[in-house]
């Protein structure tokens, strides 16, 4: 992980609100999302469909038509620069030039009537200036460097004459055609079989360390995560409710969310012989957030969580391991958290998580928050019995406007 | 396959199909109630000078030996001679003589569909749910609805008395022409003289083009409904499909993207309409064609089967059908042009 030479991360999103405008409401897919990338590093990006990671990700590349809308308290910055106020001509260049992006279905995302070499060349000419035989030649190269063997004679082939792995390859390398300093990946293995898929994985690890790029890799499969990202940011419902590197998050995850996704991955829960699931789908956020998103579904819920807005605070071991849930910070009583998270409701994301650390807090209430002892299990048999939130018991699922997740 | 191989597959594949066609035409001529020979004769033949027709035209002989000749001729290109139209002369020629009238008919029919109907639905599938995409769509669905004789009947009477109802004269509009008489085509078959007696020859050109809108409008008209919805749907599709999104995230241009990733993608469904136009054309000929007074192809073909001239009708038919089948070929190598995924395998 290596600074910028002014310090600044090289992908900065902080306070992202990307919504959508239908006929009635408006739907927040991305609300309130912050994180930062540095090269060299992936960010791995995980969640439901529905959960907003998909509209994350085309709000980054200046790619959310009407009807949706960033709204303008989000900030971008690509290497400390301010991308939600570029005009679109000026986010052309830096689309497919600074930042690229591979699609889930390698199968669609190439155009059929065009050849594959005639695409990269697209991306060439765009970003690199780049003509005639030097842009096939460096075609061909780019090619070769993403494994695709016979390179100088599949330029000129069709996407239909591609197996799905080496469509994906050949989606690769139209991304690193014009040397992009992030690359975003939206679940590129998602269609794969498993071979492909390790494949693919190992060719972006070796394409990262090659180039030192960024990369921000989208996914649902925790097991992907596990193979590819440094750090982890687990998305609900629009929101981010964990940040952590992947080691930690995987060791010691707080959010109950968090604690649920990695209950589903099978094999990690020998014991049982049914794979928990968490019940329910991804609520259709309308309104701002007063209450905590994932209540209709979270298991160690109380009547709080119900009207507190959870923000994020630090939380486990590391110092960038934060959770937005009310039940932290953990050595303090569910009264005090509640207070703290009510207190700072009006803050999201980074600065939020910045405000709201336990050693903050004044050392007797921390005491006697010991004293109350460990918060959850009590608090959950009153939280079964409370009524749903009105909104987050509406099970919208999925995203109609906006995510193309699935 | 080669493209050799499966141009001969495809052409040796479709002689059944000609030989059902030309096998249906026979048996509706000659099993059906029409007489030729009271055709020629008109209604004061009698019986006796009947016969004697019949007996020269050979209808007295075995049906399936008729069936033989009528077959064997066809296919040798030996199209015999008019019965009953222009009795004593060759089909082909009567042919030839009616065609350029319907060849311009058609071609202007053709442009007019391809020129609006394609357009306007790719521009009205650029810009979805705007009020222009809903005039367009809307225009698109009563244009389609409106049948041609229909049409045709309204807009003779429209265009004849356009003084009298909207004060503007289409006869006298630009050049002086009549609403329903057949086009004078005599510059088009010595196109030198546009440049030799450009006066006299321009004029002409301009009349023949002015008297063939109307009637092409008629006949296109279903097709440019047909043309204009199916390249609204076809554009919406492409514009929403995943490769379009990438191009996208490439940074490429709007007018690239349209120009070069959309366009292309969206013609692929368009191509068997357009060819479909043909068969319409074909069909509509004959009532445009009737209603506007062209001596055209579709006339005679009209004349022909009311009265019974077999080889006439014969060969007309057999002329349709192989335009057909070759259209029908064409179209197959129009996809492997546009679509590389079609191959020649199927
Ligand atoms: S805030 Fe409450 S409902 Fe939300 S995750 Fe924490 S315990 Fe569950």
């Amino acid at each position: 992980m290596s600074h910028t030479d002014d310090g600044e991360p090289l992908l900065a999103v902080d306070n992202l609100r990307t919504v959508f405008h239908s006929e009635r409401e408006e739907i927040r897919a991305v609300d309130g999302v912050s994180f930062d990338i540095e090269r060299g590093e992936t960010l791995g990006i995980v969640g439901e469909s529905g959960s907003g990671k998909s509209v994350t990700a085309r709000s980054i590349m200046g790619l959310v038509d009407s009807p949706g809308e960033i709204r303008e308290e989000s900030s971008i910055r690509l290497d400390g620069r301010e991308l939600t106020t570029l005009s679109e001509k000026q986010y052309r260049s830096v689309r497919g030039g600074d930042i690229a992006m591979v699609f889930q279905d390698p199968l669609s995302s190439l155009n059929p009537v065009y050849t594959v070499g005639n695409q990269i060349i697209e991306a060439l000419e765009l970003h690199r200036g780049m003509e005639g035989t030097e842009a096939k030649s460096e075609a061909i190269e780019l090619l070769r460097a993403v494994g695709i063997p016979d390179a100088a004679r599949r330029v000129d082939e069709f996407p239909h004459e591609f197996s799905g792995g080496m469509r994906q390859r050949a989606v690769i390398a139209m991304a690193l055609a014009c040397d992009p300093d992030l690359l975003i990946c939206d679940e590129p293995t998602t269609a794969l079989d498993v071979t492909i898929q390790a494949q693919i994985l190992d060719l972006l690890q070796e394409i990262q360390t090659e180039r030192d790029i960024g990369i921000m890799f989208i996914t649902h499969d925790m097991g992907v995560i596990a193979e590819v990202a440094d750090r982890v940011a687990v998305m609900y419902a629009g929101e981010v409710v964990e940040k952590a590197p992947v080691e930690e998050l995987f060791a010691n995850p707080h959010h109950p969310y968090t604690q649920g996704l990695l209950q589903s991955i099978p094999g990690r829960n020998p014991s049982t012989d049914r794979l928990p699931t968490i019940e329910g789908d991804v609520p259709t956020p309308h309104e701002s957030a007063s209450y905590c998103r994932f209540v209709s579904r979270c298991p160690k819920g109380f009547d709080e969580c119900e009207r507190v807005h959870p923000a994020h605070v630090e939380v486990g071991e590391s110092a960038d391991h934060t959770a937005a849930c009310l039940l932290y910070p953990e050595d303090m009583p569910t009264d005090d958290t509640v207070t703290h998270h009510e207190e700072n409701a009006d803050q999201t994301g980074a600065e939020a998580s910045e405000a709201l650390s336990a050693d903050d807090w004044p050392a007797e209430r921390r005491k006697a928050g010991e004293d109350t002892g460990p918060t959850g299990s009590e608090d959950s048999d009153a939280r079964a019995d409370g009524g749903h939130s009105h909104s987050a018991g509406d099970t919208g699922g999925q995203l109609e406007g906006g995510d193309t997740d699935e | 396959m080669s493209r050799f191989t499966y141009l001969f597959k495809r052409v040796a594949l479709s002689i059944p199909v000609i030989i059902f066609g030309t096998t249906v035409t026979f048996a509706i001529i000659r099993l059906g109630p029409l007489s030729p020979a009271a055709a020629i004769l008109g209604p004061q033949g009698d019986a006796r000078a009947i016969r004697q027709i019949e007996k020269r035209l050979g209808l007295n002989d075995p049906l399936w030996e008729q069936y033989f000749d009528f077959m064997s001729n066809l296919f040798l290109f030996d199209l015999g001679q008019s019965w009953v139209i222009n009795s004593g002369t060759p089909a082909i020629d009567l042919i030839i003589s009616y065609a350029p009238r319907t060849i311009w008919l058609g071609f202007w029919a053709v442009l007019i569909a391809l020129g609006i109907g394609i357009p306007l639905g790719f521009y009205a599938g650029l810009n979805p749910n705007t009020f222009s995409d809903y005039f367009a769509s809307f225009g698109g669905i009563v244009w389609r609805a409106m049948p041609n004789f229909w049409l045709a009947v309204i807009l003779v009477t429209v265009l004849s008395q356009s003084e009298q109802l909207f004060g503007f004269s289409w006869t006298s509009f630009i050049v002086e022409t009549n609403v329903v008489t057949s086009p004078n085509l005599a510059v088009l078959k010595n196109p030198t003289r546009l440049l030799t007696d450009p006066g006299q020859a321009w004029t002409n050109l301009a009349k023949a083009t002015k008297q063939i809108l109307p009637p092409a409008l008629v006949l296109g008209s279903a097709s440019m409904g047909t043309e204009m919805r199916i390249g609204r749907t076809a554009v919406l599709e492409t514009i929403n499909s995943k490769y379009v999104e990438t191009a996208k995230a490439k940074g490429v241009s709007p007018r690239v993207l349209v120009w070069k990733h959309i366009f292309r993608n969206a013609l692929i469904p368009l191509v068997p309409v357009i060819t479909a136009e043909a068969f319409i054309l074909i069909g509509g000929s004959v009532l445009v064609e009737t209603v506007f007074s062209i001596n055209g192809i579709g006339l005679l073909f009209f004349r022909a089967a009311e009265q019974g001239d077999l080889p006439l009708v014969g060969t007309l038919m057999y002329l349709f059908i192989l335009l057909i089948v070759g259209l029908n070929i064409v179209q197959d190598f129009a996809y492997t042009i546009i679509d590389p995924r079609v191959g020649y395998d199927g």
